[in-house]
């Protein structure tokens, strides 16, 4: 078992910064470059999620991302002490948007979604939001027979 | 991001990560470009784009409304395998045209 924990203000600049630090730390089980770009997407909408939402564009914010893996199967949780979602299941619906007039797609949950083998969203009004995926990535012993 | 007017089309090339923070700072030049040269077709050239995600798709819908308003129109160029997987997972191709190469800078 491996694992780390990035923390950092809700900066936009620090949405790149944790994407690239994440498959950074996931290159030791060299994942395809379709699973890097699921992986890179799922980081990029989760942390953007807590700056625009959780935080409502304030940089003051701590967002934490954790990382863990086994063998090749990888759990990432993604969290914030911001505003809360108060109907976790309309945050979800595909294109719903709070944030239309900050031209938002109202896509992030559903990408990430798509892009996990689990997805969690829990939340409570006024405290925060975590975000927890597992995803599986391809067998890596396969790649050296 | 460069673009070129040419024969009333206007284009947009991108390029690298089109992320959240890049495209907070494209937004407005965007913007300001289709209203001034109000053209009847907008491209945007996503070949040499790495990375996009839902804030991407937000502002190519919201250009498209833009457009709309001018009874212009917008098609989407040149979307890596993985890019595209992420556009047609929003449903957007049931409203915007998608083409393959065109004009180049």
């Amino acid at each position: 078992m491996n694992e780390m924990t990035l923390i950092f203000k809700s900066c936009l600049e620090n949405e790149a910064f944790a994407r690239t630090s994440a498959t950074a730390f996931l290159m030791p089980l060299n994942p395809n470059v379709e699973e890097l770009m699921e992986i890179k997407t799922i980081l990029a909408e989760a942390v953007v999620n807590c700056m625009i939402h959780g935080y409502e564009g304030s940089e003051d914010g701590n967002i934490t991302v954790h990382i863990r893996y086994e063998g090749n199967v990888v759990d990432i949780c993604v969290r914030d002490e911001g505003c809360g979602i108060e109907d976790i299941d309309l945050a979800m619906q595909p294109l719903y948007t709070t944030k239309e007039h900050l031209e938002r797609s109202g896509m992030g949950m559903t990408i990430m979604a798509t892009f996990a083998d689990e997805f969690h969203v829990t939340s409570t009004p006024g405290k925060g939001t975590a975000i927890s995926i597992k995803k599986i990535l391809h067998d890596t012993h396969e790649d050296s027979r | 991001m460069k673009h070129q007017l040419v024969d009333g089309v206007l284009y947009f090339y991108f390029y690298g990560d089109l992320d959240n923070l890049t495209v907070c700072n494209l937004k407005q030049i965007c913007i300001d470009l289709i209203e001034k040269y109000q053209p009847k077709t907008v491209k945007l050239d996503f070949e040499e784009v790495t990375f996009v995600d839902s804030t991407g798709i937000g502002f190519v819908l919201a250009r498209y409304k833009q457009l709309l308003k001018m009874h212009s129109e917008l098609i989407i160029c040149n979307l890596s395998k993985q890019n595209m997987a992420l556009f047609r997972m929003s449903g957007i191709f049931q409203i915007m045209k998608y083409e393959r190469n065109g004009v180049k800078l």
